[in-house]
């Protein structure tokens, strides 16, 4: 999933919505688009956060996802206390072939099976957990963290700053996502580090253009102006009043770009652009797959669903967290 | 309307001229010195080092080709700026860098190479066009229906899928699986793009790539086609359309069907870009002896020019189309070229 694609995900959303709100949303027949249908507000109105999060609780699938996203940090924190005493080493590279470890299939011992070097699968699935959600976790904290200074400075500046950023952000965006970022690691060279400051560098202008529009349309108020005329300077503005308003949409962006970050650095791994071995990485297991495809299929199915099931965690828990939080980024 | 096409050709050269001074950055300064990676371990005499920084346009020549010296006997080096326009002169002649493994400019592998990445790139389009445009009608025409759901369901899962983990199952499946279960009466063939040698006829060898190459896209595409058709189906021209007793079908085809394929259209033609990248994943997946192929046995191989070559070529590919489907976009939809020309 890229840059552009995050993008469709809006222009799709907002269209269903439309149409949702505008025709008669009493359909209860479908219960994924339901969730798109503006929930009636229960009980006392309190915070943003406090109504968001009573209308996120009632979102099954997107529960789901955090629960399972909150599984996945745990296991990646405290794997190193439990998982190499229950399954053996993720990185041993002597031991497993010699004892006639290799390429065993799933059984109660070695559940998702062992590899070509006698490791175990599932060690390695779970050790992956630490480089995939790391990857996703730095990079989309670069990217967020340049796009808002390019956001706010094109938003609040306007002008001639504002053509500059957004021209830059059209000449990132004209690359097509995944080449940018292996022509940058082909210039840097591959390895954990490399792998989320290239994706994260380059993943700024999305951000940048979401929380752009997000100030535009927070500016237009007055209690900015109000600000103004007490005499605050610029940066108290963009920090106190604007950028408390525009943090939800930074907030849903972030979630749903971590899920293609995750994407991005498998992709990288699998063609030998992304993480360096013996580290496990979900990409390196799949492509490790491809030469015993016939005969040791689990080597390559097991990483593959561990991939499916984080990102489309963190697109269902963006998804609920767009709808609950009520964002519109239309502009973005 | 030339006027429209005039603005937008406008705005293309500053995103080209961004677009390559990235890729020149990245290929001739980040680096480091080129003329030390192309001498690798050797060292070289100084006479031959000047050639070759004269011959990359790394020093200032006379017009003999001489290099220049200054009033202490040194060569000058030349500015950033004129061996950036060497660099475009070269990139424009079809000069994409020379490959350091096999000694051969990079422009003459890919020569033979890209009729099957573009042929492949094709067949996706193909699929796309009619299982997402298909599926994203069917999808919104029987809203929540259990063919809405399906389509939902499936798009859901697709886009958060590898593809290249997506080719391996096809491959396990209709390759292997199906080999073992027929006794090898029926299966598909998982590797290369047939020729004198395979056992099959040469389009057999396309479905599980094209499949593969075109799933993320036609999900999207689903997406787009439905969520478009939904928001056409609102309108009060559509309203209009059944208060004159047209059927719906009348409606859906004559009326609704046309406005709403106009963002579907452009989004697959901007995706045929998004298909080439790709076809660095799928092809490795297939062993399709294509330009993602050759740019992946390239990493393998730290063989950087090739993949710099490869990645340039695609970009500047996928530069025009974007630019073609914008303008075939304003013949195809006056609203743009008024409203676009007001700006």
């Amino acid at each position: 999933m890229s840059q552009e694609h995050l993008e469709n995900e809006y222009l799709i959303y907002e269209q269903e919505r439309a149409a949702m709100l505008n025709n008669n949303p009493s359909n209860n027949g479908n219960p994924l688009l339901n969730q798109d249908v503006e929930q009636e507000i229960q009980g006392p109105s309190r915070t943003l956060w406090g109504d968001a999060w009573n209308r996120l609780k009632r979102n099954k699938l997107a529960m789901i996802a955090a629960v399972y996203i909150i599984f996945l940090v745990l296991v990646a924190l405290t794997c190193d206390l439990w998982a190499p005493a229950w399954l053996g080493s993720p990185i041993a590279i002597d031991s497993g072939s010699s004892a006639g470890l290799s390429l065993l299939p799933p059984s109660a011992e070695h559940p998702f099976g062992t590899d070509l070097l006698g490791r175990d699968i599932l060690v390695r699935i779970i050790y992956g957990t630490r480089v995939s959600l790391s990857v996703g976790v730095l990079a989309v904290s670069i990217s967020t963290a340049i796009g808002l200074v390019m956001g706010a400075l094109a938003a609040y500046y306007g002008g001639w700053v504002d053509v500059i950023v957004m021209r830059l952000a059209d000449i990132f965006l004209a690359f097509p996502y995944i080449l940018f970022v292996i022509a940058m690691l082909a210039v840097i060279g591959p390895g954990f580090q490399n792998v989320f400051i290239a994706i994260g560098i380059l993943g700024w202008p999305s951000i940048a253009r979401v929380f752009r529009s997000a100030i535009l349309s927070v500016q237009e108020n007055d209690f900015v102006s109000a600000a103004r005329a007490l005499g605050a300077s610029d940066w108290r503005i963009i920090a106190r009043h604007i950028f408390p308003n525009a943090v939800a949409s930074i907030v849903v962006y972030a979630t749903m770009s971590i899920g293609g970050a995750i994407l991005t650095e498998s992709a990288l791994s699998f063609i030998g652009m992304g993480v360096t071995p013996p580290t496990p990485s979900w990409g390196q297991m799949i492509n490790d797959g491809r030469t015993y495809l016939a005969t040791a299929p689990w080597i390559m199915i097991a990483p593959g669903l561990a991939i499916l099931t984080t990102v489309l965690s963190f697109t269902l828990l963006g998804d609920g967290l767009r709808d609950a939080l009520d964002v519109k980024l239309k502009d973005a | 309307m030339l006027k429209y096409i005039f603005k937008r050709i406008l705005q293309f050269i500053p995103v080209f001229i961004g677009v390559t001074v990235i890729l020149f950055a990245l290929t001739n300064i980040v680096p480091g010195d080129p003329i030390k990676l192309i001498a690798g371990e050797k060292s070289l005499s100084p006479e031959i080092e000047l050639q070759l920084r004269a011959a990359n346009h790394l020093i200032k020549v006379d017009e003999n080709g001489l290099p220049l010296l200054d009033e202490n006997g040194e060569a000058i080096p030349e500015s950033l700026a004129a061996q950036y326009g060497y660099y475009i002169s070269g990139l424009l002649h079809g000069d994409l860098g020379n490959s350091y493994q096999r000694k051969l400019p990079v422009i003459e592998i890919f020569k033979e190479k890209y009729p099957y990445t573009i042929k492949l790139a094709l067949v996706g389009i193909v699929i796309e066009i009619i299982i997402g445009i298909g599926a994203g009608m069917i999808s919104a025409i029987k809203r929540y229906s259990f063919w809405d759901i399906l389509v939902t369901l499936t798009t859901s899962i697709l886009v958060a899928m590898p593809a290249f983990w997506l080719g391996m199952l096809l491959q396990l499946l209709f390759g292997i699986k199906m080999k073992l279960w027929t006794g090898g009466g029926f299966y598909l063939p998982i590797s290369g793009a047939g020729g004198a040698i395979s056992e099959f006829q040469d389009w057999v060898h396309y479905i599980l790539p094209a499949i593969t190459l075109a799933s993320v896209s036609t999900a999207y595409a689903a997406r787009i086609m439905r969520s478009q058709l939904l928001e056409t189906m609102n309108m009060d021209y559509i309203r209009t359309a059944f208060a004159k007793g047209l059927s719906s079908r009348q409606v859906i085809f004559k009326h609704a069907l046309k406005n709403a394929l106009i963002p579907v259209v452009t989004y697959i033609g901007i995706d045929f870009g998004g298909m080439l990248s790709g076809a660095i994943l799928t092809e490795t997946v297939f062993n399709w002896p294509g330009i993602g192929f050759e740019v992946y046995r390239a990493i393998t191989q730290r063989d950087w020019p090739i993949v710099m070559g490869g990645v340039t070529l695609v970009v500047v590919v996928v530069l025009i189309i974007s630019l073609v489907v914008d303008i075939s976009y304003a013949f195809l939809d006056p609203r743009i070229r008024y409203d676009k020309a007001k700006e």
